[in-house]
């Protein structure tokens, strides 16, 4: 530890390892030589190493498994089959379901780490806790699923036909939560995967041309395709907020995915902002891709310029940045960037 | 709310390899698989000397990831030193459990710890494999930074330096944990063993 020691008594450790940089390998056995207090040490050290070295053969014999299958090693494929079985695959879907597939397994992952230790009473947004939030998404994706012929799985609630969509949202919502709190949460989970699997199984989740047909729902109308594509938004949204209260960080969607969230969300922002706004040059970029819009009056002169992250971009969307803190580049006008920015965030989609 | 929910401190590589882990890209498992299904088998198979066993230990480490990929946090450790530290638990787990079967086929067994009068022959295997499992559950209980930097440099074949540039820590820092970490497992050898090890956690 002190300078006559060369600094060998720090490095022997890595040298019972075998772990010594190259440039070490000289010094250390020369100090050994003539340091009796490191000797003594390096040999501690080095036999306890030789003692990790199971010797060969130490487990053969005595009935061990070794002898009972003499092709067991299977290799990858064996390794990749065993590991395939113990979580399903993804559906297969077209291109426009293909998000909303792979948000399900996600928080189908996610939720795998609430058993056993079950924080389902957790926290996670508005006054919902892990078990609410199930709910919450049992509702929303609820309205898709009836569309598309699939039953309700909770009794319907009293919302008549001139209700704002507004309103039957939130009192569907409140309804299902409430319904779900007299349940288990693994009954809940169960529910909302099943409704997701239909979802998934729908002849719209496989067939483009018939996810082609434009429906209203939470007041956009939009094709089904992209109905699909909102539900994988929100289900990814709620699996961050969910990751979040557990402490998991939530990777956002593979890039593709990602891509398809942002180039709907920046159409109904489009629509939101009506041709008459003030234009802004609207760039979204990260995750592999760099696009640019310009959104509002397409007879003006742009005004500003807005930059924004994909993933930023989707979570200012999703009611998760407020336009105040979401990261941005801007440039030009500011009232023009900041209508951009709080008409986003009034999507209030999810 | 945190900003920076998806900006990872990892290499990119594992980031972006769990990710399609959790959303169930099953490419992604392959290349897991074709990236650390070495290490693992090697890591059971020097624990074990057995490669059925080490099959069975792949299978599990491999089974977690896909259908546990949480697990994993990518901000607290590489794949590499997760999947070798999994191999190694479920190792050992597979060495106490075929001891215990040994131990139950045997009337009269003298404690795991307890070392014999080491005569040639065949009993100083069995001395050797006694300490062995002692050193390995050892280790298996060392905190995670001194586990990991071990696992690079036995398992993984790294030196200290190699060690510290793959955990992102000093160098000093890497032969320190190194240093404690064997010091601890040559006193285990040392002390009665922990109860702990014998609970089969």
């Amino acid at each position: 530890m002190t300078d006559d020691h060369d600094g060998v008594p720090e490095l022997l450790a890595a040298w019972a390892f075998g772990a010594l940089q190259p440039a070490d390998e000289k010094a250390v056995p020369l100090h050994l030589a003539e340091c009796e207090s490191c000797a003594a040490e390096a040999e501690r050290l080095r036999e306890t190493v030789r003692l990790l070295d199971v010797p060969p053969g130490a487990t053969s014999g005595d009935g061990a498994p070794e002898t009972a299958s003499s092709n067991g090693f299977a290799g990858a494929d064996g390794v990749l089959a065993v590991a395939l079985r113990a979580r399903p695959a993804v559906p297969r879907v077209a291109a426009h379901a293909a998000p909303y597939a792979a948000a399900v397994a996600g928080l189908k992952a996610l939720l795998r780490e609430l058993d056993g230790h079950a924080p389902w009473g957790t926290p996670v947004v508005h006054d919902w806790d892990v078990h609410d939030t199930l709910g919450h998404l049992i509702a929303a994706d609820e309205q898709l699923a009836v569309r598309l012929g699939l039953e309700a799985r909770v009794p319907p609630s009293r919302i008549t036909e001139d209700t704002p969509w507004e309103e039957a949202w939130n009192t569907r919502t409140a309804d299902v939560i409430a319904h779900e709190r007299t349940r288990t949460p693994e009954e809940t989970v169960a529910a909302w995967s099943a409704q997701a699997a239909a979802l998934l199984a729908t002849p719209e989740a496989r067939d483009p041309e018939r996810a082609a047909r434009a429906t209203t729902l939470m007041g956009v109308r939009l094709p089904v395709a992209d109905h699909f594509v909102v539900r994988a938004f929100e289900a990814w949204i709620h699996t961050d907020d969910i990751g979040r209260a557990l402490g998991l960080a939530v990777p956002p969607p593979p890039p593709a995915h990602l891509w398809q969230l942002v180039r709907l969300a920046v159409r109904v922002l489009g629509m939101a902002l009506g041709p008459t706004a003030p234009p802004v040059l609207f760039a979204v970029s990260g995750e592999g891709d760099d696009t640019q819009w310009v959104l509002g009056s397409e007879d003006e002169p742009v005004q500003g310029e807005l930059v924004l992250d994909a993933v930023d971009f989707c979570l200012l969307v999703g009611g998760r940045y407020t336009p105040d803190e979401v990261p941005r580049g801007a440039a030009g006008d500011e009232d023009a960037v900041r209508n951009v920015l709080d008409r986003a965030a009034s999507l209030a989609w999810l | 709310m945190e900003p920076t929910l998806h900006k990872s401190e990892r290499p990119p590589a594992d980031a972006e390899l769990h990710r399609r882990l959790v959303y169930g890209d099953e490419s992604a498992l392959a290349e897991a698989y074709a990236a650390y299904g070495g290490l693992v088998r090697r890591v059971a198979v020097r624990v074990t000397r057995s490669q059925v066993a080490a099959e069975d230990v792949a299978q599990e480490v491999f089974a977690q990831l896909w259908s546990r990929p949480y697990a994993f946090d990518a901000g607290r450790g590489s794949l590499r030193t997760w999947l070798s530290m999994l191999a190694h638990r479920r190792a050992v787990d597979w060495v106490r459990s075929e001891a215990r079967h040994r131990k139950d086929a045997r009337a009269d067994d003298s404690a795991l710890h307890a070392i014999p009068d080491a005569g040639p022959g065949p009993d100083e295997t069995v001395v050797d494999r006694e300490r062995s499992l002692l050193l390995h559950s050892a280790l298996a209980e060392l905190p995670q930074p001194q586990r990991e930097v071990v696992h690079l440099a036995y398992f993984a074949g790294r030196t200290y330096r190699q060690a510290a540039v793959e955990l992102g820590i000093p160098e000093g820092t890497a032969k320190t944990r190194l240093r404690s970490a064997l010091r601890k497992l040559a006193e285990s050898l040392a002390d009665p063993p922990d109860p702990a090890w014998e609970r089969g956690a």
